[in-house]
């Protein structure tokens, strides 16, 4: 005995490091049967027959999104060649516009195009998940929209179409309540499988399960009835009610129905299994590229799928630019830049800092040039309603008032940034016609609002309060933003704001996976976050409804719920703008966040790159966005 | 009958009186004969008295100041922001003192810091009279206001190398305190009591030495609520005591054996009092060069920390904080890397030269070459 006891220290120490071992444990968790598609209600759909007996079909769009940009480009007035756009320095909004156009350009023969070339692209953090249900940062927007296979696209002006590369013909009932897709039959999986109607209908019914948490994918799915697949290619979506959104609705990412019809029964999340961590690490993809190497935490290599534009021998779609493209996951800023001067990678969204001072000199011009255009990305202090130092509208609006926002836009944003005055840009056609006056300081306004809302130094100690079931609660709350300085500056400059007029607020910086979950957990006081644009109006429902996924902060107002129901059945387009700007001023007026800013895109480019296109969702994420990038041959 | 003074004393008599000094004694003349030691102490004193004056050296709150008939001392709120007098949250001063302290109070006075800046936030246009508003970005070069340039969000660099000391410092001394504390109590009773204690101790020594510092507080800074820096020096503390544990251990083990303990056993003398009174003092000397090992490696640590961006939360005006906005810039801003690089650099290296010489001047069988 004596023999073993020097190992006790080592057990007690391996104890407390990794908790109770499974046999002290007695509350395993009973596993509950799994229901493909429960969330849908029962529907017999009628025969095809049936359908076009009674439906009277309308033809809908079927699009190439390269030949839409190429037909826009044809309009376009070139104001530079290509040799004056790579020899100016991006000083001025004129040297912009002439870069943007000299670069833009699209390839116009196959000949001028390097089609053995690779390229290198910056994303910011890891790829939580490759399987494009569980879609939610930018990273994982860049690598699905490349991986994934879809019906349906956007372009820039986010008007949607069927897609040319996966549809042969869309139609829609002139009630608005049907919609009949044909699929091209030379669409293939990775696996060599083909992609049929079935993996549509199965993708559904995997939204709409229960145990299946994919909060961000099942809002708009859900206001699908049912779909059928009539045969292995023609599919028709049965609406709940004839909506605005119903494309967007359909618009759901596809996954393949052979890889996991069986194993989701045995993992519901999808997730956890170690089949299914194996086909996260090695997913079977439909789109233009496959994932053929992924080192977490450092890269994801995606390789041009030969099967995407090639059938039975003949080129059926168009091949993709690139051969190789590799995202180098780089979390530090600085060091990507360092990394884009010395073209390890060929990419990156910039900082206001790094546009403004750090990619001025040759050592940024020798191998980059760099460009911007107008984005719809706003970035807030989110609070969480539910807490008690949010739960009153005034604390809320005081919160915009204390803030030196004019101090965050001229020092620390470098006066690059708009301010932001609620949820759409003044450019978008949802903003209000009179958009509310974006907030500045004022902090004797702060100060009554927030004595009207009964926070008070009550006690004399310098720090507001108030009394909560009997005991004075002291105004003191942390905000969560992830780990970068630009970010970090900001909420030290709310700190300093704040604790001028009796309020202490802790800074945390979170790692963004951890802040992620804290987000969707309410787990929080409050937040400094961004959001990018969706297409429509109406995608932004799930951050402000009451009980939606992405609704961190727990806002409910019960006429912002109605006026987004209202919004999706308004079919004239004037009412329906009307509607969503009625929305934005309610947001305003109660200030669920405090809008900040909205952030323009600012990017370095290496200087061999050609064809991309400023879109409101940056240069990459609408039809065809970074599928029109290229490279040229060498001469 | 000879009682004269010790000049009148000839030259073996004076050599008997230097060799009846007290073991301490006799260290610190020795220690006072290494130049670089004592530079090295002197430099840590100047640091000690720049860490206690910091609210007076920079800082945008007054030193002290006389407001409606009484005596404030707002500077002390950069120690423990509850310091600061309630009175001026009440009178609306937003902490702006020379912009509201005259305008509400004809009679009051003031005496400010020597230069007005402020570690933790940008000082605009206006808030001191003569001074412009901090610049930001590429353009915080050192200037005639800010010494040491300011940080890209215009925070002065010279305020936070100041307040930072205070870091820096109460960093080395709490983290490696807590370590000496628990290092000498774990090493005496396994020297001390040897058998099975010696054994479970020994094995505690080598489980915590295989503990990953520097992991385990990036855990611990993830997992707490409200991360300060007191958990950072806890956990330095806490797993850094096993050198000093080591070496405390190796000291009784020796000691324990001197006839001077066995004389105080048979005198009856309690396990306790032998251990603090008897062993202790003559095993402590040895102890002291891990000790200031120590302090060193935890203000690297710190600063190592706060350079990854996991150190105290901000806004901290921690020299590794400045570093590594220094780093963010792409050392374009040259000044946010050179002065807390000076810093942590001769921070580090004169407790490593006061280690050295604290063993050069304690250890016997080093003696010699010191002369």
């Amino acid at each position: 005995m004596r023999r073993f006891l020097h190992l006790l220290p080592l057990a007690v120490l391996s104890l407390a490091l990794t908790g109770c071992p499974s046999w002290f444990s007695d509350d395993e968790e009973e596993k509950e049967p799994f229901f493909l598609g429960d969330l849908i209600e029962e529907f017999s759909p009628p025969t095809l027959e049936e359908l076009d007996a009674k439906v009277e079909w309308v033809e809908k769009p079927v699009l190439d999104s390269m030949e839409l940009l190429r037909e826009f480009k044809k309009g376009e007035t070139v104001l530079a060649t290509e040799e004056e756009a790579l020899a100016l320095a991006n000083d001025s909004p004129q040297a912009n516009a002439k870069i943007v156009s000299g670069l833009g350009r699209l390839a116009e023969s196959d000949g001028e195009v390097d089609w053995n070339a690779s390229i290198t692209r910056h994303i910011g953090g890891d790829v939580k998940s490759t399987n494009p249900l569980f879609i939610s940062s930018t990273a994982e927007f860049d690598v699905a929209g490349l991986t994934g296979v879809g019906l349906f696209g956007f372009d820039w002006n986010f008007d949607n179409f069927a897609s040319k590369d996966t549809v042969i013909s869309w139609h829609s009932s002139k009630d608005g309540l049907y919609d009949k897709i044909v699929m091209r039959d030379d669409l293939t999986w990775s696996d060599g499988k083909p992609v049929t109607a079935h993996d549509i209908v199965f993708s559904f019914k995997v939204i709409m399960s229960n145990q299946v948490s994919v909060p961000a994918v099942k809002s708009g799915t859900e206001e699908i009835r049912w779909i059928e697949a009539y045969d292995d290619h023609t599919l028709v979506f049965f609406h709940k009610e004839p909506l605005v959104t119903n494309t967007a609705n359909m618009n759901f990412p596809i996954i393949p129905k052979h890889v996991y019809e069986e194993s989701i029964y045995d993992d519901p999340s999808l997730t956890k299994s170690a089949y299914h961590e194996q086909r996260d690490e090695h997913p079977v993809v439909g789109g233009t590229y496959t994932i053929t190497k992924r080192e977490r935490g450092s890269q994801i290599v995606l390789t041009r799928r030969e099967s995407w534009y090639m059938h039975d021998g003949k080129q059926v779609r168009e091949k993709p630019y690139f051969k190789i493209i590799r995202f180098r996951v780089i979390t530090d800023s600085s060091v990507a830049l360092l990394a884009l001067k010395s073209r390890d990678i060929e990419e990156m969204l910039l900082t206001p800092e790094q546009w403004r001072t750090q990619t001025n000199g040759a050592d940024f011009y020798k191998n980059n040039t760099k460009e911007y255009g107008l984005e719809w990305t706003y970035f807030y202090f989110g609070w969480n309603t539910k807490k008690v130092y949010f739960t009153d509208k005034r604390v809320r609006q005081a919160m915009g008032y204390a803030f030196d926002h004019e101090e965050m836009l001229s020092k620390l944003r470098y006066g690059l940034d708009v301010p932001c005055n609620g949820i759409y840009h003044k450019t978008s056609k949802w903003s209000p016609k009179n958009p509310p006056k974006a907030y500045t300081r004022d902090i004797t306004k702060a100060e009554a609002l927030l004595d009207d809302a009964g926070w008070i130094d009550h006690d004399n100690d310098g720090i507001r309060d108030k009394e909560i079931d009997g005991k004075y609660v002291p105004f003191e709350f942390t905000i969560l933003v992830s780990q970068r300085q630009d970010r970090i500056d900001i909420c030290a400059l709310l700190k300093e704001n704040l604790s001028q007029i009796g309020i202490i607020c802790k800074v945390k910086p979170t790692e963004f996976t951890v802040l992620q979950q804290l987000s969707r957990d309410h787990k929080f006081q409050a937040m400094f976050a961004g959001w990018g644009t969706g297409t429509d109006p109406d995608t932004s429902v799930n951050l402000w409804v009451t009980g939606k996924g992405r609704n961190y902060g727990e806002y409910s107002n019960a006429e912002v719920d109605k006026l987004f129901e209202q919004g999706k059945r308004e079919f004239d387009p004037e009412k329906r703008a009307a509607i969503y700007a009625k929305i934005h001023t309610t947001l305003y007026e109660d200030q669920p966040y405090t809008w900040l800013f909205f952030r323009n895109g600012y990017y370095g480019f290496n200087k061999r790159l050609r064809g991309y296109k400023f879109s409101p969702r940056g240069p990459y994420n609408y039809g065809p966005g970074f599928n029109a990038i290229w490279k040229p041959a060498m001469k | 009958m000879t009682q004269s003074n010790p000049s009148s004393k000839p030259p073996s008599q004076a050599s008997d009186a230097t060799a009846s000094r007290g073991f301490w004694a006799e260290a610190w003349v020795r220690f006072r004969r290494r130049k670089l030691g004592m530079t090295s102490l002197c430099f840590v004193g100047l640091l000690a008295v720049i860490a206690i004056l910091s609210p007076a050296i920079a800082g945008t709150k007054p030193i002290v100041c006389r407001y409606k008939g009484s005596l404030y001392f707002p500077a002390m709120a950069y120690f423990n922001s509850r310091w600061e007098n309630p009175i001026f949250y009440r009178d609306k001063f937003y902490k702006r003192y020379p912009e509201h302290l005259k305008e509400k109070d004809p009679d009051s006075w003031a005496i400010y810091p020597l230069v007005f800046q402020d570690p933790y936030r940008r000082v605009k246009e206006g808030e001191w009279e003569g001074q412009p508003g901090n610049p930001t970005g590429a353009d915080g070069v050192p200037n005639r206001h800010n010494w040491f340039g300011t940080t890209q969000a215009g925070v002065d660099v010279f305020a936070q190398m100041v307040h930072g000391t205070k870091i820096a410092l109460l960093i080395g001394f709490i983290s490696t305190g807590i370590a000496a504390v628990i290092g000498i109590i774990v090493g005496a009773l396994a020297g001390y009591f040897q058998g099975w204690i010696d054994i479970l101790l020994s094995r505690l020594i080598e489980v915590v030495m295989c503990i990953p510092t520097l992991i385990l507080i990036l855990a611990l800074m993830a997992i707490v609520e409200d991360p300060k820096i007191w958990h950072i020096m806890a956990v330095l503390g806490a797993t850094g005591w096993t050198g000093i544990a080591r070496l405390t251990r190796g000291e009784f083990l020796k000691h324990k054996q001197a006839e001077f303990v066995t004389g105080a056993r048979a005198l009856g003398t309690g396990r306790v009092r032998i251990m603090w009174r008897h062993i202790l003092p003559n095993a402590l000397a040895p102890v002291l060069v891990p000790i200031a090992f120590g302090i060193a490696a935890a203000i690297l640590m710190e600063s190592a920390l706060s350079f990854l961006g996991f150190g105290a939360p901000p806004p901290n005006p921690s020299w590794g904080t400045t570093l590594n906005a220094g780093r963010t810039s792409n050392l374009q801003n040259w000044w946010l890397i050179l002065f807390p690089g000076i810093a942590i650099f001769l921070t580090v290296l004169a407790y490593n030269l006061i280690g050295e010489a604290v063993q050069a001047s304690t250890d016997p069988r080093l003696r010699e070459g010191t002369k």
